[in-house]
């Protein structure tokens, strides 16, 4: 813990050295088997662990003894000094090798058996976590676009103004010109009711005239009959009725 | 390997010792190899992804119960559990030396912290934390009886904690010591009766592991509700 401690104050000491030091020191700070080499942005993770064969050799045990011993060497190694320890009674077959074979196979069978499940399961929560944040960037994104497609529509909206105006204008001359012509249809309706009284006065002082005038004649006219003119009509008269109620005989 | 012998039936509890030093620290140290520091990443690898999802859900079990204030001891709750944990479940293995077999152990984790609840609770509310030794609705006559018989219980409490989970692993342990030595000299007599007393170890194997898991975590439970009267 101590080292730890040291290791960890490392860096900031180092850091108060001359600029020349100070970048070399902090490269050659590191902890053994795994800290990084630089104190540079940390590289990314490894999709895989190492790869590992049998559970527990890894596969560059394998790979360093291939040169030599070719493909079945790692597995004679094995073999051979199994037997050598057992056979030479190095490894003394007792009441704790029994409890390690029954504990081994239960180990492999639960690993063999749970073992893609729980390997799901780790996977399932990182990438529930990367897709809370997906949805958040996702939706974001959406929310934007919608933003520009919006923006774009009102953008179009404003060139087209022009034309509303245009039309609007020509709305309200339609609404004075009908306005007008419906003054002017008053007007002329008025007009010619005035001249209408003034021609049917003319026509009554017409008629009165000519009334009046016809009865004057009639009046003179009957006066001026004297008897005499009265007597020799009646006999004209009677002798046309004769001649004509012959001439109807006649035809009959 | 078998680098003593076995004289009696309890060696194997013995504290290992290489060139004359007890190896006790590091068997008790040996747990803290195996648990991921967290990284600086947001994602991490399967292994600390499951192993920080394990340690939030036993958060959250244990330590829901325990009102605010005694939110304070879910770090030395949960390094607790998770200690205990892996110290049994590491002792199941062959030839390892399990720590929390030792009396001397598991009195030193149970007695101060249990102690401690009990004098947090008499120094911050003492009437509440002595009002537990009464429970509620004794008929009056019992009242003196019982609140002996509650401080016994009280103070019995450490020992009961650290014998329980000493008992446990221990027999755990002898059991399979004295069925595996059976298995094996019965392999030589009658192969049937090995393979019958091998199907009584595999499932005394599995009572063991769960046996592990349970102990670890009554222990800590427990420690939690004494903290929860207490706090």
């Amino acid at each position: 813990m101590l080292s730890r401690l040291a290791l960890r104050a490392a860096p900031g000491v180092l850091r108060n050295l001359s600029p020349s030091l100070s970048a070399g020191a902090l490269c050659a700070a590191r902890s053994f088997h795994g800290g990084q080499p630089c104190l540079a942005p940390l590289p990314p993770l490894p999709e895989r662990g190492g790869a590992v064969r049998h559970g527990f050799i890894p596969e560059e045990f394998f790979q360093f003894l291939y040169p030599k011993t070719g493909v079945t060497g790692p597995y004679m190694l094995g073999t051979g000094l199994t037997l050598y320890l057992v056979s030479k009674e190095i490894y003394v077959f007792n009441n704790e090798t029994v409890s390690a074979v029954v504990f081994l196979s239960l180990v492999i069978y639960a690993v063999k058996r749970f073992g893609p499940d729980v390997a799901a399961f780790a996977e399932k929560i990182n990438e529930e976590k990367l897709a809370k944040v997906s949805t958040i960037k996702n939706d974001s994104i959406k929310a934007l676009e919608t933003a520009i497609q919006q923006e774009k529509k009102e953008q179009e909206r404003v060139a087209v103004r022009s034309y509303i105006f245009d039309a609007k204008r020509n709305n309200v001359a339609m609404l004075l010109e009908i306005n007008y012509r419906e003054r002017m249809l008053m007007v002329y309706n008025e007009v010619k009711k005035r001249l209408d009284y003034q021609v049917a006065m003319q026509h009554l002082k017409r008629r009165k005239e000519q009334d009046h005038m016809i009865g004057w004649v009639e009046r003179n006219v009957v006066q001026s009959i004297t008897p005499q003119q009265h007597k020799e009509s009646i006999a004209k008269c009677i002798l046309d009725l004769k001649a004509l109620s012959k001439a109807a005989q006649a035809t009959v | 390997m078998t680098l003593t012998t076995n004289l009696n039936l309890f060696d194997q509890f013995l504290v290992p010792k290489l060139l004359g030093m007890s190896l006790l620290i590091p068997a008790m140290l040996l747990t803290t190899v195996l648990i991921y520091n967290p990284q600086d990443r947001w994602l991490s690898n399967p292994l600390t992804t499951l192993q920080s999802w394990l340690i939030a859900k036993a958060t959250k079990q244990i330590m829901t119960p325990v009102n605010k204030p005694g939110h304070k001891w879910s770090l030395m709750l949960i390094s607790l559990l998770t200690m205990l944990i892996l110290n049994n479940l590491l002792g199941l293995l062959p030839y390892t030396f399990t720590p929390t077999t030792q009396l001397s152990m598991n009195m030193a984790l149970a007695l101060p912290l249990w102690l401690a609840t009990v004098l947090i609770g008499l120094r911050n509310n003492p009437t509440s934390s002595l009002a537990h030794l009464l429970p509620e609705g004794t008929p009056t006559p019992l009242i003196p009886i019982l609140i002996l018989i509650e401080t016994i219980s009280l103070l019995i409490r450490p020992i009961a904690l650290a014998v329980r989970l000493t008992a446990n692993l221990t027999a755990g342990h002898l059991l399979m010591h004295l069925i595996s030595t059976a298995a094996l000299s019965l392999m030589t007599t009658s192969t049937l009766l090995a393979g019958l007393t091998l199907i009584i170890l595999t499932l005394l194997m599995l009572l063991e592991i769960a046996v592990a898991m349970i102990q670890a975590y009554v222990f800590t439970l427990l420690l939690s509700l004494y903290l929860q009267e207490n706090v």
